[in-house]
């Protein structure tokens, strides 16, 4: 125990000055620049209550579970079909890589005047963030599974089906959970993003129109629970990815 | 075997883009061609197709209002990169060098880490104006997480040895940390810009959209609202071959410079 609070002292002491830091430049700055802990908190706990705040990060949320699950379902099938067929991979390998490193924020003005507003542009958005980084990361496995463990597999007259189950999918799936711990963060982006520049929605919305009536308290209460969502799914990312690769080591 | 078909055994294995050039070459077209045959059936005709892209392509990328745009965006992108790259350095080697510090600091870095950067452009287009202090804060913030936890990351999983070495040789803490910890934290420093690249480029465009100032976020807000998709589509493409071309930069200087460093040996 005492070692325990000897180890966390440092933080304790450190969330200490940056609490109350916030609250010493929040009350000494305009209202509309910074806003202190205490009013935050306040303002935080009048949003729970009428309830908007619940509305809004459920309707981000939906938003978020909608894309990202696309993304999987998408990724994850497509991904193994290219790690067992070569030569699609290799003729698709490159165009993954160039759409995995390009900025999808810049097709959002496309997908604007294209698709108009509503859900399913906004869920587009969340797709195209995230599905690249599942894609990208199960090719890349693929492309390193050892062609001994394929050949071993082979001469022990292993069908395909045999083969799926017991090389490739176990071998690829390690890969492709790094892939989607990286598409849950960038799904996030896609959301906040959807939200701020397509139909605003959500907790992006609550953030918009809180700018505009520089009700700055109200876009610290949101960034809150946004930091937290944050930390969770992340979290939650590692835990999933850990989980399979277990037996790797 | 004779010694040429071995030579070009050799030369496909090193580089990855010659054994699949066709099939390659093959899914571009088809790729192209779908996009051409079928997208002007359903979308209205301002948008952009790749003859569209095509045929306007040289004439933006010389026109003035583009090479600004572009020229502003990427020096916002260097600048900014460049002040992630020395303060995350410098913060993630003092998280990974002390326990002290790497206590404090941690649970803060993992929580903006961990936050969608583009949430605080309302905050920062209001502390800093709807102008280009606000992009490079928002790229620098964007920036420079990524950096810290790799570079962190790096000086904690060097091998206890290097220090044990470094302190039976008598050298100062200085000397350990330019000449120790830094040289065998390269690979996560290079992997952390290479993440940290991207995320700038993002957190460019995405201030642009939001503060509306020139950029090349910008240029493809404005055509794409004036219904010039291809003149925006451009933009689009060279974003891209930022993204890629960096990407490509780190890759090379790594198997340049890091020849001992292997991935899947970790």
């Amino acid at each position: 125990m005492r070692e325990f609070l000897a180890r966390q002292l440092p933080f304790v002491i450190s969330l200490a000055i940056g609490l109350a830091a916030w609250e010493i430049v929040g009350r000494n700055s305009s209202e509309a620049f910074m806003a202190p802990l205490s009013e935050t908190l306040v303002r935080f706990w009048e949003l729970v209550q009428s309830g908007e705040l619940i509305n809004q990060s459920l309707s981000s949320a939906s938003l978020f579970v909608t894309g990202l699950a696309l993304a999987i379902v998408v990724g994850m099938p497509l991904g193994l079909l290219l790690a067992r067929v070569r030569i699609l991979r290799e003729a698709l390998d490159l165009y993954i890589m160039i759409l995995y490193a390009t900025p999808m924020v810049a097709l959002i003005p496309f997908i604007l005047s294209l698709m108009g507003f509503g859900f399913a542009p906004k869920v587009l958005v969340v797709f195209l963030f995230a599905v690249f980084s599942i894609l990208y990361n199960t090719v890349e496995g693929a492309r390193s599974i050892k062609p001994e463990l394929v050949e071993v597999a082979r001469s022990y007259r292993s069908g395909e089906w045999a083969l799926w189950r017991d090389v490739i999918v176990p071998y690829t799936l390690p890969f492709t959970m790094t892939g989607v711990r990286q598409a849950i963060g960038r799904a996030l982006v896609g959301m906040i993003a959807a939200e701020f520049f397509l139909s605003s929605t959500g907790l992006g919305q609550l953030i918009m129109t809180a700018t505009q009536n520089f009700d700055t308290v109200a876009v610290f209460a949101a960034i809150l629970v946004i930091v937290a969502a944050g930390l969770a799914l992340t979290r939650l990312g590692l835990v999933l990815e850990n989980h399979f690769t277990r037996w790797r080591v | 075997m004779s010694v040429t078909t071995l030579a070009t055994r050799a030369a496909y294995r090193r580089s990855p883009f010659a054994g699949a050039a066709l099939p390659r070459l093959i899914a571009g077209i088809i790729i192209l061609a779908l996009w051409q045959a079928i997208v002007p059936r359903f979308a209205p005709e301002f948008v952009a197709t790749p003859s569209g892209i095509a045929s306007v392509f040289t004439k933006v990328v010389a026109s003035p209002a583009f090479l600004s745009a572009a020229g502003v965006t990427l020096l916002a992108v260097a600048e900014g990169l460049a002040i992630a790259v020395v303060l995350g350095t410098a913060i993630g080697l003092a998280m990974g060098r002390s326990t002290v510090v790497d206590r404090a600091l941690r649970h803060y870095i993992n929580a903006f880490n961990a936050m969608p950067m583009i949430v605080v452009l309302p905050i920062f287009s209001l502390w800093f104006g709807y102008s280009g202090s606000a992009r490079l804060a928002t790229v620098v913030f964007a920036a420079i997480f990524a950096m810290i936890v790799s570079v962190a990351d790096g000086a904690r999983s060097m091998p206890h040895e290097f220090d044990e070495v470094g302190r039976s040789f008598r050298s100062g803490r200085l000397r350990m940390l330019f000449d120790i910890v830094l040289p065998s934290a390269t690979p996560y420093f290079l992997a952390g810009v290479r993440l940290a690249a991207g995320r700038a480029l993002i957190g460019a465009v995405v201030a642009e959209f939001f503060t509306a100032i020139n950029g090349l976020g910008y240029f493809i807000l404005f055509n794409s609202r004036t219904f010039h998709h291809n003149e925006a589509f451009v933009a689009v493409i060279f974003l891209a071959g930022f993204g890629v071309g960096f990407d490509a930069l780190v890759n090379a200087a790594t198997r340049r410079f890091l020849p001992w460093y292997r991935r899947d040996e970790k």
